[in-house]
């Protein structure tokens, strides 16, 4: 008799203050096997034309999911593309994504770098011919879906499934809203400034609104990014980019669509002194923001108290080494030798 | 007069209708080719109907689940499918959109028909194509990607056609008719939602045809 696999259903964990996640995962349900799968593929540079890229490459786990000292993300044959990779945390609360806010369900976001020429240049039919070639990934498609044939619905899935794991929730900052942990004088004085001058935007829990906003960023006159403008042609959304997260921002940078910043004192900078003035610049920032250096440096403190080593350290998401090689057949080669 | 009520039983008894979709370019059948030896010559042609729904007095009478079909002019097999129904049933109209509502198109990745590896779904900008045609006339290259489910570039269309009760249903799409409606010169590439994406579905939609 033969009885199909039952896989091991998960359920994402988070704080009793935030609202319910938006993704609605009736339709794609976690299991540990969907997780695992997601993540083998999330690391896994077959994904890419030439085998060379991978998920991994632009989102690194230790710097909260991007990539860390390039203004611009360079994918096969080197190429460079014309924007920053944004940090990837708390995803099942967003209902856009991408910095031009293209991409409106998180199952369909990997279409995007996977058939962009400059980051891995394929076609998810491809990927899906050269996953059939391994018997190791029939098995987990298998374990996962209760189906061996590669689909292109499971395969984006089972990455959408991993990346739903990665959570950030365990900074400072959320440890002084439990009272386990309190503010340094510094920080608190910070805190009050962030939610004075940049909570508008980057509203608590998650420190964004998830909104498209133009936050008074003169444009790059070599990449001409219009932001949101490209996708809609419409002259209001001329300018504005999603709010990125700025939770573990101590780890993201550089700062901005573009990367155009290397440190958070350059980003206050722009807010004091820089702020373009055009006719869709964001009516939160109609006022001038105005901080005395010493308080730029408590509101940097309290930034600071956003990074969370729990997510960037977590074991669950980084390289699946186990996943990927057999534990049983190294026990072997142990032996051997 | 035996095979006349044989007729009639016949149509009272449709429990199956095979329904075919038949493009025509230039009076005949497409056939896709890459040899450009036409003055219009049909390289790729593929387009989503769906929510298939048949009427009788203005009232549904019947409506597909899951309805959701490729139309690929390079697999015959994609020009016909079945409905099943229960008996008796009367209708004398048919339903259909040409394109994905907007809810399919906020509804993340979807299998079968709406799997995004057919070649049918933007990556940059989350959202189907609902029809793509792309061909040369007299040698001028032409490419037609029709998509966009957000206001104001709407591109899915409703299509309503008077049918008589048969088990057999044949609807002609006129690719003639839509590229002469057309200035290949000014118009020849669409690859994004934008008004020409809807104005040029609008065109495709008034092209459909009962053949009986």
């Amino acid at each position: 008799m033969y009885f199909p696999y039952r896989p091991t259903p998960v359920k994402i964990k988070y704080p009793e203050s935030w609202p319910k996640p938006i993704y609605n995962f009736d339709k794609n349900p976690l299991t540990q096997e969907g997780i695992d799968l997601g993540r083998m593929l999330f690391y896994d540079p077959i994904l890419s034309k030439d085998s060379s890229i991978s998920c991994s490459n632009c989102h690194l786990s230790y710097t909260a999911f991007t990539h860390v000292d390039h203004a611009l993300s360079h994918g096969v044959n080197d190429s460079i593309g014309a924007r920053n990779s944004p940090a990837l945390m708390n995803l099942a609360w967003h209902n856009s994504f991408m910095w031009d806010g293209a991409v409106n369900h998180l199952d369909v976001q990997a279409l995007a770098p996977i058939s962009h020429p400059a980051e891995m240049d394929e076609d998810i039919n491809n990927i899906i011919k050269k996953l059939k070639g391994h018997s190791t990934y029939k098995e987990s498609f298998y374990k996962a879906f209760q189906d061996s044939t590669i689909t292109g619905e499971h395969l984006l899935k089972a990455i959408s499934q991993f990346e739903l794991t990665l959570i950030s929730c365990n900074s400072k900052y959320d440890s002084v809203m439990l009272k386990t942990q309190v503010f340094t004088l510094q920080e608190e004085r910070g805190y009050a400034l962030f939610k004075k001058d940049c909570s508008s935007c980057h509203a608590e829990p998650f420190f964004t609104n998830n909104q498209i906003e133009n936050n008074g960023l003169p444009i790059d006159p070599i990449l001409l990014d219009l932001g949101r403008y490209d996708i809609t042609k419409k002259k209001t959304d001329s300018l504005k980019f999603k709010v990125p997260t700025l939770r573990n921002i101590e780890f993201s940078y550089p700062y901005m669509h573009d990367g155009r910043f290397k440190s958070i004192s350059e980003v206050l900078n722009h807010y004091t002194n820089n702020i373009n003035l055009s006719n869709t610049l964001s009516n939160k920032l109609k006022s001038k923001i105005k901080l005395t250096s010493n308080q730029k440096v408590d509101l940097t403190a309290f930034l600071l108290t956003l990074s969370d080593k729990n997510f960037l350290f977590n074991n669950n998401h980084t390289f699946p080494i186990n996943l990927f090689f057999n534990q049983k057949k190294k026990s072997n080669l142990k032996n051997k030798y | 007069m035996l095979l006349c009520n044989l007729n009639v039983l016949m149509s009272q008894n449709i429990n199956t209708i095979t329904l075919t979709i038949i493009p025509i370019i230039q009076n005949n059948t497409v056939q896709i080719s890459h040899l450009n030896k036409d003055s219009v010559t049909i390289e790729t042609l593929k387009f989503y109907l769906t929510n298939f729904t048949l009427i009788k007095s203005e009232k549904v009478v019947w409506q597909e689940m899951e309805s959701y079909h490729l139309i690929d002019a390079s697999n015959s097999r994609s020009l016909s499918f079945k409905f099943n129904l229960r008996k008796n049933i009367e209708f004398d109209e048919i339903q259909f959109l040409l394109g994905t509502d907007s809810i399919t198109n906020v509804s993340g990745v979807l299998g079968g028909a709406l799997d995004p590896t057919r070649g049918m779904y933007w990556a940059w900008n989350s959202g189907y194509i609902n029809f793509k045609l792309e061909g040369k006339s007299n040698s001028y290259p032409f490419e037609f990607h029709l998509g966009g489910y957000q206001s104001p570039h709407q591109t899915v269309q409703e299509i309503n056609l008077k049918t008589t009760n048969t088990s057999k249903i044949n609807i002609t799409l006129n690719l003639s008719a839509f590229l002469d409606q057309l200035d290949l010169i000014k118009t020849y590439k669409i690859m994004s939602p934008s008004k020409d994406a809807q104005r040029l579905s609008r065109i495709l939609a008034t092209l459909f045809n009962i053949l009986d």
